[in-house]
């Protein structure tokens, strides 16, 4: 059956990309409205095409548009040619690895043949993270370098010693984490997750790690460069930092590896302490059983949940002169989530009649984990988003006397413990 | 397939290791034995052994080569400050010369190696289980020696960074 591993494997791959670099645009577009509100301002919302504005997305491919047909202007200091081109497509390149490994569903059986639903299947998981997360900060440091400016230079020094503060303490992190769930498999993590504690509370690791799930989502701010962490960049302090003399499509690497180092920072997450795809209580043993009930379920809820949305558009995107173009946004909208609504429904209600074979229910249920992962990737995002708005940015000191006095302390008592009580409970 | 990727990965490997001896600027040297370490973790994960492919971009290029390229960075060398090299090729050159009976032998020894065969070996081999079960039974008095040398490096440098109390 190698023409389905084919599928399986490019529905994978296609899914790694859109969940980074398709995730992108999305993630600026939040970011800058989220950026608004907090504010108490409107952000960008003016951009349309011929009055469809989708709340102020359109804004973002008109800035993709704008990065790409910018002149690409280099200056004449700079005589570190290649490095300099170089060090955006590293920082693009390791973001967007490291997400490779993300498991999106449970493992797929389909004709009694089992498929890995990750982008690269390798055993390695969280070291394959750390590893390529990793290698991300050398083309920041050597972009800052290549730059031949004192602030580019600034950046990439404070670049590596962010790098030294928070690395040791996120893999100490991780051990403890790696230990509870007895595995380096991402898959093994988020399959521990979905037990029971006494019955009811479901295993996140956000619950039985608490510690580790603290430091592990400092240091990945730091990791991904995000405010308070953003002190390569400081752009209040130091211009832009190491991307000051980047202009157009290579500043535009820049900034999409960005938004891709924090979605994979979100999805490792989401996995390891957040239950991954599993929906709380109901684990890919229930889902499956259940598939009929599910189904009956999902018939009631999406079109509920399409129904609010479309109540709420038309409270808010209503404007008094009837002829403005702006009106017929929500006609738009409307017309498209009936048509997808009419489309579900009627695929899930012949699913219903005809009865589900056990291929189906795999898929049906794989579909489903991976709109689950989907949404609590963007909660965790949106999270990364609401702390850069709230707290201001750390200098490099103190990130490196919170990393190697704070945490890492921390992270080795949290591993002590771990250790002494699997031990002693014998589990 | 693998002797195509093996060959790739040894010529990065070597060009980065000539690149790092014949670089003038540091900075440029150590970026180009980081091109070294990657092929050399490339074919680590040729060789089955998954879990030392990871270590050495963690450790190697993700932390010592990074704290190499900070110093490098801080101590900001100016290009009036690098140590003038005059004929530095043909001081390698001879240099080479020099060593070429080690590397006959070597040679030598390597033509002398009993024939493997370079199939995948099976599940389990290099990964974290099957190294650490080895790690922490066979080699554990090796393993903890070295651990304590660490220590003592660490303790040394600690010492010797420390400001004097005046």
């Amino acid at each position: 059956m190698s023409s389905v591993l084919l599928v399986v494997v490019s529905v994978n791959v296609i899914l790694a990309l859109l969940f980074s670099i398709g995730a992108a645009p999305i993630m600026v577009w939040l970011e800058r409205r989220v950026a608004g509100f907090i504010q108490d301002r409107l952000g960008p919302n003016r951009c349309n095409i011929k009055g469809i504005r989708l709340g102020g997305l359109i804004q973002s491919f008109a800035d993709m548009l704008k990065l790409v047909f910018k002149e690409d202007f280099r200056s004449s200091t700079i005589r570190e040619r290649f490095l300099f081109s170089l060090s955006p497509v590293i920082v693009f390149v390791c973001a967007f690895l490291a997400f490779m490994v993300v498991p999106f569903a449970d493992n797929l059986v389909l004709f009694d043949e089992v498929y890995v639903m990750q982008a690269v299947p390798v055993e390695l998981g969280v070291l394959w993270f750390l590893a390529f997360a990793g290698l991300g900060v050398y083309g920041i440091m050597i972009g800052g370098w290549a730059s031949n400016n004192k602030y580019s230079l600034l950046g990439s020094i404070r670049s590596s010693a962010q790098m030294i503060s928070y690395e040791a303490a996120m893999a100490l992190s991780l051990v403890s984490v790696l230990v509870t769930y007895g595995s380096l498999n991402l898959v093994d993590a988020v399959n521990f997750q979905a037990q029971l504690i006494f019955g009811f509370i479901p295993a996140w690791g956000v619950l039985i790690q608490p510690v580790a799930t603290i430091i592990f989502i400092i240091t990945a701010f730091a990791e991904a460069n995000r405010t308070p962490f953003d002190i390569a960049e400081g752009e209040s302090e130091i211009v832009g930092g190491f991307h000051t003399e980047y202009s157009a499509m290579r500043f535009g690497l820049f900034f999409v590896g960005e938004y891709v180092a924090m979605s994979t920072s979100s999805a490792f997450i989401v996995t390891l302490f957040f239950g991954g795809y599993h929906l709380p209580w109901l684990d890919t043993q229930v889902l499956k059983g259940n598939m009929p009930t599910v189904l009956a379920v999902a018939m009631v809820v999406i079109p509920l949940i399409s129904f609010i949305f479309m109540r709420w558009v038309y409270k808010n995107n209503i404007w008094l002169d009837k002829n403005d173009a702006r009106n017929k946004e929500s006609i738009w909208l409307l017309k498209i989530l009936l048509f997808k609504n009419v489309v579900i429904l009627s695929l899930l209600g012949y699913a219903l009649f005809v009865g589900i074979g056990e291929n189906v229910t795999n898929i049906l249920t794989c579909i489903l984990q991976v709109v689950t992962f989907a949404i609590k990737l963007l909660l965790v995002n949106f999270f990364f988003i609401w702390v850069r708005w709230t707290l201001p940015r750390f200098r490099y000191d103190q990130l490196q006397t919170l990393g190697w006095k704070v945490l890492m302390p921390l992270a080795i008592a949290n591993i002590f413990i771990t250790a002494t009580f699997i031990v002693v409970m014998g589990v | 397939m693998a002797d195509i990727v093996f060959a790739i990965l040894a010529i990065f490997a070597l060009v980065g290791a000539f690149g790092m001896i014949s670089f003038h600027s540091p900075i440029h040297s150590a970026l180009s034995f980081i091109v070294t370490i990657l092929a050399l973790a490339g074919i680590f994960a040729l060789l089955s052994a998954p879990f030392l492919f990871a270590v050495q971009i963690i450790v190697y290029a993700g932390a010592i080569m990074v704290l190499m390229l900070f110093i490098i960075m801080f101590l900001n060398v100016r290009e009036s400050n690098f140590p003038k090299e005059p004929n530095k090729f043909i001081s390698m050159f001879f240099g080479s010369i020099l060593l070429l009976p080690v590397n006959i032998f070597i040679v030598r020894a390597f033509l002398k190696m009993p024939e493997k065969s370079m199939e995948i070996v099976e599940d389990g081999f290099g990964n974290i289980g099957s190294l650490s079960m080895e790690l922490f039974t066979r080699w554990l008095l090796p393993f903890e020696a070295i651990s304590i040398l660490l220590l003592v490096a660490l303790v040394g440098a600690v010492v010797l960074a420390r400001k004097e109390e005046s």
